[in-house]
């Protein structure tokens, strides 16, 4: 009897295996989404945290290259701050513990997601034209998120280190921001408008604004 | 008719997909290609810009034979939990061609550290050439992943074997006493350079 578990896959056949596995998880939750009925936020953030964890458990062999920056940028911008930073938290902290690693890092990588969520609250009149979303403009977010995350993470450095180190460990990080840049932009070009088609249809009704006058009878 | 399946009474429009999003899909592909192929070597250029920054050497010399000052040396310090064979009393220093100059008991923590070599610039390289000075007692194994070498056995311990009151550990590289920024694939050296491998907990 054949034992396929002794078959050993090279780096790049497991990265396939990896963007294959990712691609079915996607296209499961881009199909699973359409059975939830009405405005289902906590469901849809549920189903980000999903693609989020696996995006990055799966996309490991590639350097600093991952779907979370973008996804919790969008969750900012269709479902606020706080809600991008519950997400930023959920994934970053599950990830780590099942797989990645989990240590003082992980408060830094909180921390950085939640910026980068709080970035997107701040800017999404600037990103969401009425309900369209302006996925150039969100390129380019994605793209200084990349730097603005990576940076509050390398501040980790100074637990171990004196500040003198902080500069040159930024700049031989240089090249992993740029892969997460790069990363950023193509998940934004290639998920941004389905996913955020998904978000905006369970994005919660505005609270009904009070009247300010008497409605006169 | 299937009434409940997906959810028909709300609107499902497949989003159209503009000229402007093509080109920026197309964009992003040439992006991502062009900085996967420039990164290595603007790595290269910055780690060499970042070697400016390294610490001075001489202080790292401390305990090392004089014979070592200005050349290249590399220590493998083993936990005192885990004392490796043939180096658990003290820390025995050898000359890079395999003559052992004696043990240093007041050196901090038990291992080996084995120095006398110039000319050395890529990490990796100095470290495979070290440690086979040594022969097969400080063999080492390594996996290439998101951030390049990383050293998870060394002298036949595994870092992942250390276990404790800690959620892991790992082999620290130090580069003339301060943590390296890079691993030891990137490393860029200069003469009289000192590394040091420890176990780290996190």
């Amino acid at each position: 009897m054949y034992d396929f578990h002794l078959i050993s896959l090279g780096h790049y056949e497991m990265l396939l295996l990896n963007l294959g596995i990712l691609s079915l998880i996607a296209l499961a939750l881009y199909r699973g989404e359409r059975y939830l009925e009405g405005r289902r936020t906590l469901e849809m953030m549920s189903l980000l945290a999903v693609f989020g964890i696996a995006g990055r458990i799966l996309l490991d062999p590639l350097p600093n290259i991952q779907p979370v920056t973008t996804v919790v940028l969008l969750a900012g911008i269709y479902y606020g701050g706080w809600r991008a930073l519950a997400l930023a938290g959920t994934i970053a902290l599950t990830s780590n513990v099942l797989v990645l690693g989990h240590g003082a890092w992980t408060i830094f990588q909180v921390l950085g997601w939640g910026a980068v969520g709080f970035s997107g609250a701040v800017l999404s009149r600037f990103i969401l034209d009425g309900d369209k979303l302006m996925v150039t403009r969100l390129a380019f977010v994605s793209a200084a998120s990349a730097f603005v995350f990576d940076w509050i993470v390398s501040i980790s450095i100074l637990l171990e280190a004196g500040p003198s180190m902080l500069l040159p460990y930024l700049l031989n990080g240089l090249p992993f921001d740029l892969y997460h840049a790069a990363g950023n932009i193509a998940f934004v070009a290639w998920l941004a408008a389905p996913l955020g088609d998904m978000m905006l249809r369970h994005r919660a009704r505005p609270a009904i604004q009070a009247v300010s006058e008497l409605v006169p009878n | 008719m299937n009434n409940r399946s997906e959810n028909n009474n709300r609107p499902f429009v497949q989003p159209s997909v503009s000229l402007s999003e093509y080109k920026l899909k197309l964009t992003s592909v040439a992006i991502l290609l062009t900085v996967v192929l420039l990164a290595p070597t603007i790595q290269e250029r910055l780690s060499k810009e970042a070697s400016v920054f390294v610490a001075d050497s001489e202080s790292a010399h401390n305990g090392l034979p004089m014979d070592w000052d200005g050349k290249q040396a590399m220590c493998v310090l083993f936990p005192s939990e885990h004392p490796h064979s043939a180096f658990g009393m003290g820390v025995t220093m050898i000359d890079g061609n395999g003559t052992n100059l004696g043990v240093n008991e007041d050196y901090n923590g038990t291992g080996v550290c084995v120095g006398g070599f110039e000319g050395f610039i890529n990490g990796l390289e100095f470290m495979q050439n070290s440690t086979g000075a040594v022969g097969e007692d400080l063999d080492f194994g390594y996996d290439v992943g998101e951030f390049g070498h990383l050293v998870h056995t060394i002298g036949g311990l595994n870092s992942n074997s250390v276990t404790g009151d800690f959620g892991g550990a790992y082999w620290k590289l130090d580069h003339n006493g301060a943590p390296s920024m890079v691993g030891i694939g990137n490393l860029m050296m200069s003469e009289g350079d000192v590394l040091s491998w420890s176990i780290a907990t996190w």
